[in-house]
């Protein structure tokens, strides 16, 4: 007997002491059904425990019996209150709602004093942008673009005017991962980089890592943009748009059943041309330039558990000069994806992505035309599984396989003086499977560590050249269908860990080491879409980079003002770079013009941000190197890589004048590119031939403007809400150096001067938005 | 295909707007440049030694007339050539031998410098066509020629086509219009080539087709991609061609010619 009533204790203590139970379920947006990414779930008993909601605003949160209030936020949203008392599993999904009247927004004003999450959360460095949040920063010609608005964030630096691409803490273009709905874009500009691909009508969310890179993510040195769609609006028909000089734009979306699936359109097409055709210059009236984009996403909730999306991209770029001269790129890609809820605390996400960028030139017409065409090809298939083990952890583990095509370039057409000449494409396999958990211990001390295992298999069909070290050819060997040509792996350690000083500051530390398989070749001081992606083979190594990270957080004045500061180290290894006069256009043995090497950069990055009131925005300093060694360059000493540009500061500031105005401008200033220029000079066949020393041992002139938008919120009609945007880029008309050339003086040959090109003065321009109600 | 960017950066240049600037530029030491001819077309041999300058400043006359130089032909027999002033020297009546590897060496200062060419055989221009067009990028409307010629098949060739309008010989290193047989081995080739401007009818048109060897094509490309003023991923000094840091080049070159009268 007495055995017997202590087995019963010991019974009901063992399951009172494991009587932990599951709540889960969705946090969406209740005016249109979006799911909210990074909502967080609080316990308004318990300190430091509580969740954040997963991209497709999944949470799930395990914990004692009990009776709890859960707090439900997002910013820009009420937070809702739910008293629980928990004693079995159960699912619960909200849907917060922006605030209705004055009352409830000084009411969310109150209760954001509380909103201290940048400091509690664990999350490393995310840069996160949500759409509304920037609608009213003037960008070149008047529309919202977030690539433009995080290349104003401390250590992200833009390529230049006329460029695609940019640059974080000190890494070359080529090292940032851009995910669309997880298909990755290759080139993420048009126009030579006065846009961006993504419309942001169509963007839900973005989020930026620059260092303790989540083990989810690889492939890329140096940054990850997750770009992340809307779903559409599952309640009711929306439609959106602007009407602009420069380019136009419309969004619709409607739910298919209402509350279980959506789908969401929204295009773009610039018409930079037509402006040209006003030109009095006559070639200009033969130009045509523009770009269309096209976003669309479609989504159904199959049952409780499931669910699929596909979403698709597709975006073009064309110039063509009179009827001899056409150049076109862009990138297609589609995703289709797979949730499925294993259990209330098991997640699964199955993805199969098709993406492609490529790009043409066509000269001539008739019998003469001919073509040249160069692309990249990605069929690429992940699993993703998260486990809310508990409250204090929540593991991330998955695979990922890609299929990559390269197809360097191939020359066809039907003049005769040439011979039809096609690159041999060229095959990879990037795999890459992961593991990772996010722990909280105790009140004060969150980390996050992770372990991505990445492989690389080069292979064939193709040919394999080998090369001296002065770059010429020593040998091949051919190697068929899916025969290894050479394989690669690396074990990619990713540490991210906070600790919690206060609830006003913090301090955050990370490390992570990311290889990179694929590398884009670059023949320029500017970048362009015409730029080469090729693959790691026998004799280009993937490129290494080692990161640490150090921070400190403090929000004063009761979350109205945010300041950070951030130190870092990354370090490079194989990074890639010419010979002199390398020829990197339709060369089969382009490896052997390229030459390897390492390099280093290092910075402090300050952010001071205003997030209240009528006067909102940011100030952003970035002091920083990047530097570079390789043996044939420079004579094997050090110098400073293009982007190596020490101060960079920008100042965002947003101004609600009143309820039907509001006023944005930036500032933007930057040391000048690292460049090289001639130390003296040489005859040449009566031709002045500049004489080089060091490499990029010079500075272009620095850079800055002056942007400025006003937003003149129009009477609501009855259907709709409107506005007009007027802004004016490059307010001071700076001429700002795009090149600067050396040439002979065209009135005394004997003599040679600079030349500096600036691209844009001052541009306005005027949007009409709407947007249905 | 250089052209291809020329092309798309000319339209960009054109609708915005340039101005000569000042640039602070370190002064380099000054370096030995050589600039070597052979052409088996005139049995000439024709040297020129001068010294970099600073970039701003306009080239001062060097006195480079106290060098030694001399060139040597497949055997390694040597014939000396004659200073004529102004850094230049001149060797007239040196018989070429075809296929052959030419080497020349320069003492100047008490440093000797060399480099070696191969003397390619003439590949022969077959006669001039040309096309009339409505004109592009604004030149108006005129002529253009296409150069006709059979590749040697198997061989890699090399070439250079310097063409004259009306006799004046266009001749800066970057109206040489290079071409290769990468993609043409062994063809019947027309290729269009075009100069800073159209023929007009009555215009004497006339091509003079070298064959040059790999490494002063390689020279070329180079030199007229940073005459251009350095837009390339790595402006640089060209491969070198002559030894002990010396800037130039040495060509030996055999050539055919062909002329038209536009009617």
């Amino acid at each position: 007997m007495k055995y017997g009533i202590a087995f019963i204790f010991f019974l009901f203590a063992f399951i009172s002491n494991s009587q932990k139970y599951t709540i889960s379920g969705t946090v969406k947006d209740a005016s249109n059904g979006e799911d909210l990414f990074g909502a967080v779930i609080k316990i308004k008993e318990l300190s430091n425990v509580g969740t954040v909601t997963n991209a497709y605003g999944f949470y799930s949160l395990t914990l004692d019996s009990g009776e709890y209030t859960l707090l439900y936020r997002s910013t820009g949203f009420q937070t809702q209150e739910v008293k629980i008392h928990l004693i079995n599993d159960f699912s619960k999904d909200i849907e917060l709602s922006l605030p209705s009247d004055v009352q409830q927004i000084e009411e969310m004003k109150v209760n954001a004093e509380k909103e201290n999450d940048n400091i509690t959360s664990s999350g490393m460095n995310v840069t996160k942008f949500d759409p509304k949040s920037i609608e009213t920063i003037p960008v070149l010609f008047g529309e919202k673009d977030i690539m433009k608005t995080l290349q104003l964030t401390p250590g992200v630096k833009t390529a230049g005017e006329g460029n695609s691409g940019f640059f974080v803490r000190g890494g070359g273009a080529d090292q940032n991962l851009i995910l669309l709905d997880e298909a990755p874009v290759y080139n993420a500009s048009h126009l030579l980089g006065f846009f961006s691909v993504f419309n942001s009508d169509a963007i839900k969310d973005v989020s930026l890592y620059k260092s303790g890179i989540p083990a989810e993510y690889g492939g890329r040195a140096s940054s990850v943009v997750d770009v992340k769609m809307r779903d559409g609006n599952n309640k009711k028909f929306g439609a959106s748009g602007g009407l602009g000089l420069i380019s136009s734009r419309l969004t619709l979306e409607a739910p298919i059943v209402k509350n279980k699936g959506s789908f969401i359109v929204s295009g773009r097409r610039s018409y930079a041309d037509l402006f040209l055709k006003l030109s009095n210059n006559e070639d200009l009236k033969d130009v045509q330039l523009f770009f269309y984009d096209l976003n669309a996403k479609a989504n159904y909730r199959i049952s409780k558990k499931d669910r699929i999306f596909l979403s698709g991209y597709f975006g073009r770029d064309k110039f063509k000069l009179g009827e001899n001269f056409g150049f076109s790129w862009g990138n297609a890609t589609g995703t289709l994806r797979w949730n499925h809820l294993i259990n209330d605390k098991f997640f699964s996400n199955t993805t199969i992505v098709r993406s492609t960028f490529d790009y043409e030139f066509s000269i001539g017409n008739g019998d003469d035309a001919f073509g040249i065409r160069s692309s990249i090809k990605d069929w690429n298939v992940k699993q993703d599984f998260s486990y809310f083990l508990n409250s204090n952890n929540t593991l991330k583990f998955g695979v990922s396989a890609i299929h990559h095509t390269f197809r360097p370039g191939s020359l066809t057409g039907s003049n005769e003086s040439f011979n039809e000449l096609i690159l041999s494409s060229r095959y990879a396999l990037e795999l890459g499977a992961y593991i990772q958990n996010e722990m909280k211990i105790g009140a004060r001390f969150n980390v996050m560590y992770g372990l991505r295992y990445s492989g690389f298999n080069y292979m064939g069909e193709g040919t394999d050249y080998q090369f001296d070290t002065n770059g010429n050819e020593t040998g091949s060997r051919e190697y068929s269908s899916w025969e290894s040509i050479k394989y690669y792996q690396g074990l990619e350690p990713r540490l991210s860990a906070s600790y919690i000083i206060s609830e006003k500051n913090s301090i955050k530390a990370s490390y992570n080491r990311n290889y990179q398989y694929i590398h884009q070749l670059s023949n320029s001081t500017t970048s362009s879409p015409t730029d080469n992606w090729v693959p790691s083979s026998s004799n280009v190594k993937p490129q290494i980079a080692d990161q640490v990270a150090l921070g400190y957080y403090q929000n004063l004045k009761k979350n109205m003002y945010r300041v950070s500061g951030e130190i870092y180290y990354k370090s490079l290894a194989n990074q890639i770079d010419y010979r002199n006069g390398a020829e990197l256009i339709l060369n089969n043995q382009v490896e052997g013009d390229l030459v390897f090497g390492k390099g280093r950069a290092y910075g402090f990055e300050f952010l001071l941000e205003k997030k209240k009131g009528k006067f909102t925005g940011w100030l952003s300093y970035t002091l920083s190197r990047s530097l570079r060694t390789f043996a044939d360059i420079n004579e094997g000493k050090e110098f400073s890589a293009r982007q190596d540009r020490i101060h960079d500061i920008a100042i965002v500031m947003m101004y609600k004048i009143n309820k039907s105005l509001a006023i944005s401008g930036t500032w933007i200033y930057y040391t000048g590119d690292a460049i090289t220029f001639p130390s003296g000079k040489y005859e040449i066949n009566g031709t002045f031939i500049p004489y080089y020393t060091e490499r990029n041992g010079y500075r272009m002139p620095d850079y800055h403007r002056m942007d400025i938008g006003l937003t003149w919120y129009l009477k609501d009609k009855k259907k709709f809400e409107h506005n007009l945007n007027i802004s004016i880029y490059n307010l001071y008309a700076r001429e700002n150096a795009f090149t600067i050339t050396f040439e002979e003086d065209p009135d005394d040959s004997s003599k040679t001067q600079a030349v500096q090109t600036t691209l844009f003065k001052l541009i306005p321009s005027i949007t009409y938005n709407f947007k249905l109600k | 295909m250089r052209t291809l960017f020329y092309i798309l950066s000319f339209v960009i240049v054109a609708n915005s707007c340039q101005k000569v600037i000042d640039v602070d530029l370190n002064e380099s030491n000054s370096k030995v440049v050589i600039e070597a001819n052979y052409s088996s077309e005139d049995s000439t041999v024709r040297l020129r030694l001068s010294l970099t300058s600073s970039y701003f400043e306009p080239s001062s006359a060097s006195e480079l007339n106290s060098a030694t130089v001399s060139i040597l032909d497949g055997n390694g027999t040597a014939t000396f050539l004659s200073n004529i002033g102004n850094g230049e020297y001149i060797l007239t009546n040196y018989v070429p031998t075809y296929n052959s590897i030419y080497r020349m060496n320069v003492v100047y200062n008490g440093v000797t410098y060399s480099a070696s060419s191969e003397l390619p055989s003439p590949v022969q221009l077959q006669p001039i066509t040309y096309e009339f067009t409505t004109g592009f990028f604004g030149s108006g409307e005129g002529y253009f020629c296409y150069q006709n010629y059979d590749d040697p098949i198997g061989s890699e060739n090399f070439y250079i086509s310097v063409i004259s309008k009306n006799g004046f010989e266009k001749n800066k290193v970057n109206d040489f219009i290079l071409g290769d047989d990468r993609l043409t081995d062994g063809n019947t080739v027309s290729r269009p080539l075009f100069i800073d401007s159209l023929f007009a009818l009555g215009d004497t048109a006339s091509i003079e087709f070298r064959s040059i060897s790999e490494d002063v094509f390689y020279y070329y490309d180079e030199i007229q991609s940073i005459a251009g003023g350095g837009q390339s991923a790595a402006p640089a000094n060209p491969l070198k061609i002559w030894d002990n840091d010396a800037l130039g080049y040495f060509s030996a070159y055999s050539n055919s010619r062909q002329t038209v009268i536009i009617q």
